[in-house]
């Protein structure tokens, strides 16, 4: 039960990194119908740029993260002016090519600038409740409550469970985050031209909405939002170029599993894409252990021909095929809406 | 007019052919020079062209011909970047066995890489020696395809018997390892021996080195409370590893092999890295006096101090430079001479015939393993590595 929970707590986190890139690929998505591919890489900068801010100028983590998603939301208009924009009008697959082209353009770039090798978030600078635990010293406990204790960094749950404030960052952020966002497309008025815009961008514009200046702010919020996910994951692994490539797979995977289109639906499906690989990671050796031993296998399991230590290698398939699951049930996603003219 | 053009664009053709049979010998150096082990790619571009530097600053690779003459050509290299990747790796090993300018490869570094070019080499007849590949099946099945350390059987078995004889107050031991050549290799060796002398492997789980969190495998190992996690994979991953045990509240003593001995460990890992055990093939703390020298003139070099890999490639480079110096001949084809090199090296096959570099001595068996060399333990101690206490280095008590 104590490994279970503490599983769950793990994807939960997991998920939630790719609940935060997935909002970003799913709100472009919802407006134009372009796979942003090059979203991981904002995510990415996002990441970079508040690195450089804190390594190279010396500026504090609470200043050097708004500053972050301040540049990346730039970093978003500029993209859409400088490589969507001129295309908006094109078939839809030049906008795709010109998508993963700006991938890999920022990928390269990143590596020029910045190296190939990846970089800590430099630790001294993080905020104390973010740094790392260390469970060889005793930690301090500040208070306790039903037996779950509150160190410096972790909360400690009975049985050696344990949830890192980093982590619980992370959950509480993509929570957080997901609610003000649809708070935001359903209440403000640049939500509801966000909406307008979605549903039909000839007749908005004829309405008198700025459509590019929606898209704009589409772009610059995701790229925010982005730029948040990227910072967690840096501070939690490490940053190097590629680290948007193989996260922004992830999550583009979790938008469409939630229904891309649909900011809950992102939220959703990013949490069941990360829980759905911690468990296929945690569980998937003692299945086949359970299925070897059942279906009459069992001596070649005890003979090592059929191995129980290689399953947790493929977690990714695993979660990929939990995906294929639910769109080959569900085409449109969780919660996506079936509509004619989506291919 | 015409003919006049087309001789003024074969000139370069020209130029470059006439440099060839010229004054310069050219030697590849394979590694990972970007991607997931750039790190180590890094080291074993400056361990290469140190030798290459110092063996040109002495004048080059010299030839006598048969008049008596001696004829010193400067050692060029050429590297090529495998990005530690299988694909990568045969695309450089094609380039290089198809340049007809080049007659031996240094490298290449990951197991992974050096069995993907292994035929390519082989096929074309060009030496392939690795300074850094442990896999027991890379020297396997070519005759040309050599390394200058041990293998993971020897390192894997090592590892056992280490944690079993040296660190008795230590009973139960997890296993987690990069689902590649490298990772399982070393792991299967392990868990042989450590079933051989009864050492108690509770668990094991694969991780794949394209993911970047191992919390999942991380608690469904700690859930049978190994006192130590043998890791066996790369620095990268196993930076994240141990970062993320340490976040999961996990107590074990981490044991790591030769892929995490790079600085880079130590920076992605910060803390969390302190107590890590690691084997390595040559430590510069257990060197001798040329290997403090040649630390002294790398740090002077680069700014920062030569690694395991650094040093095994430097003596790789010397030893290719040897084998080029001693049976070069210039009227020779390409085919010849590349064969007269992998002949050489074939030859340095006992303790006399081998040859002493940095690291120690090296001599092949027949399959072009180095059988002789020890493994060396050592332990991040405030962020750096440190020549354990306790090491294990007569090789015949340990098997």
């Amino acid at each position: 039960m104590d490994v279970f929970l503490q599983q769950l707590i793990n994807g939960l986190v997991l998920g939630g990194i790719y609940a935060l890139i997935a909002v970003g690929y799913t709100m472009v998505y919802g407006i134009i119908q372009l796979i942003n591919f090059a979203h991981g890489e904002v995510f990415m900068l996002g990441a970079y740029f508040a690195f450089t801010l804190v390594a190279f100028f010396h500026l504090p983590f609470w200043v050097a993260v708004p500053i972050s998603m301040l540049l990346c939301a730039g970093f978003g208009l500029l993209m859409d002016f400088v490589a969507y924009r001129p295309i908006r009008n094109a078939p839809r697959l030049s906008a795709l090519i010109t998508a993963i082209g700006v991938s890999i353009a920022l990928q390269n770039i990143a590596r020029i600038i910045w190296g190939a090798k990846p970089q800590p978030f430099p630790e001294e600078t993080l905020p104390s409740f973010l740094q790392q635990v260390n469970p060889l010293e005793e930690p301090n406990i500040y208070f306790s409550f039903l037996g779950i204790n509150f160190t410096e960094v972790a909360i400690k749950f009975p049985g050696n469970v344990s949830l890192a404030y980093l982590d619980l960052s992370i959950i509480l952020l993509a929570v957080i985050l997901m609610v003000g966002l649809n708070r935001i497309v359903s209440l403000t008025k640049i939500g509801k031209a966000m909406r307008a815009c979605a549903q039909n961008r000839t007749a908005s514009n004829l309405m008198g909405i700025k459509t590019n200046q929606v898209i704009a702010i589409t772009f610059a919020i995701g790229s925010a939002l982005g730029a948040i996910a990227g910072v967690m994951v840096g501070v939690r692994e490490y940053i190097e170029p590629t680290m948007g490539y193989y996260k922004g797979v992830a999550a583009f995977a979790a938008a469409v599993l939630g229904g891309i289109g649909n900011i809950t639906g992102a939220m959703v499906g990013g949490l069941l894409m990360g829980i759905a690989e911690v468990f296929g990671a945690g569980y998937i050796d003692p299945i086949i252990e359970f299925i070897a031993t059942n279906v009459g296998l069992g001596e070649y399991y005890e003979a090592g021909t059929i191995s129980n230590s290689y399953g947790s290698g493929y977690r990714v398939a695993i979660s990929y095929i939990v995906m294929i699951i639910v769109i080959l049930i569900r085409p449109t996603g969780l919660f996506g809406k079936s509509t004619g003219h989506r291919a | 007019m015409r003919n006049w053009l087309i001789g003024l664009l074969l000139v370069p053709f020209v130029f470059v052919l006439s440099c060839d049979s010229g004054n310069q010998v050219r030697v590849a150096v394979a590694g990972p020079f970007t991607g997931n082990a750039a790190a180590f790619g890094e080291m074993i571009k400056r361990g290469a062209e140190l030798k290459a530097k110092e063996i040109n600053e002495a004048g080059g690779i010299k030839e006598i011909n048969e008049n008596g003459e001696i004829r010193a050509r400067q050692l060029t290299l050429v590297f090529g970047d495998d990005v530690g990747t299988e694909k990568e790796a045969k695309a450089v090993a094609t380039r290089f066995a198809t340049d007809r300018r080049i007659l031996a490869v240094v490298g290449h570094f990951n197991s992974s890489c050096s069995l993907a070019g292994k035929s390519i080499y082989k096929e074309n007849g060009i030496v392939e020696l690795s300074p850094g590949s442990t896999n027991v099946d890379v020297c396997q099945g070519s005759d040309w395809t050599f390394r200058n350390l041990y293998r993971d059987d020897f390192q894997g078995a090592f590892i056992a018997r280490y944690i079993k004889n040296i660190l008795t107050e230590y009973k139960t031991v997890s296993v987690l390892f990069d689902n590649d050549d490298y990772g399982r290799g070393l792991k299967d060796a392990f868990t042989a021996e450590a079933r051989r002398i009864e050492l108690e492997v509770v668990s094991e789980k694969a991780y794949d080195r394209d993911t970047t969190d191992y919390t999942a495998q991380l608690t469904s190992i700690n859930a049978d409370n190994p006192d130590i996690i043998f890791v066996s994979g790369l620095y990268g991953q196993a930076a994240l590893i141990v970062k993320q045990a340490r976040n999961l509240g996990i107590t074990a003593q981490f044991f790591g092999a030769d892929g995490i001995d790079s600085p880079e460990f130590l920076k992605n890992a910060g803390a969390a890295a302190n107590g890590t055990l690691l084997t390595t093939p040559f430590t510069f703390g257990a060197g001798g006096e040329e290997a403090a020298k040649v630390a002294e003139a790398f740090e002077a070099e680069y700014g920062v101090p030569p690694d395991t890999w650094a040093a095994l490639t430097y003596d790789a480079m010397g030893m290719i430079a040897e084998a080029i110096e001693k049976t070069y001949n210039s009227k020779a084809t390409l085919a010849e001479n590349r064969k007269a090199i992998r002949d050489h090296l074939a030859g340095l096959d006992t303790p006399e015939e081998g040859y002493t570099g940095i690291t120690g001595l090296t001599y092949f068996d027949t399959n072009g393993d180095t059988v002789n060399k020890p493994a060396y333990v050592k332990i991040v101690k405030d962020g750096n590595y440190t020549t354990a206490e306790k090491q294990m280095l007569d090789i015949a008590s340990q098997n």
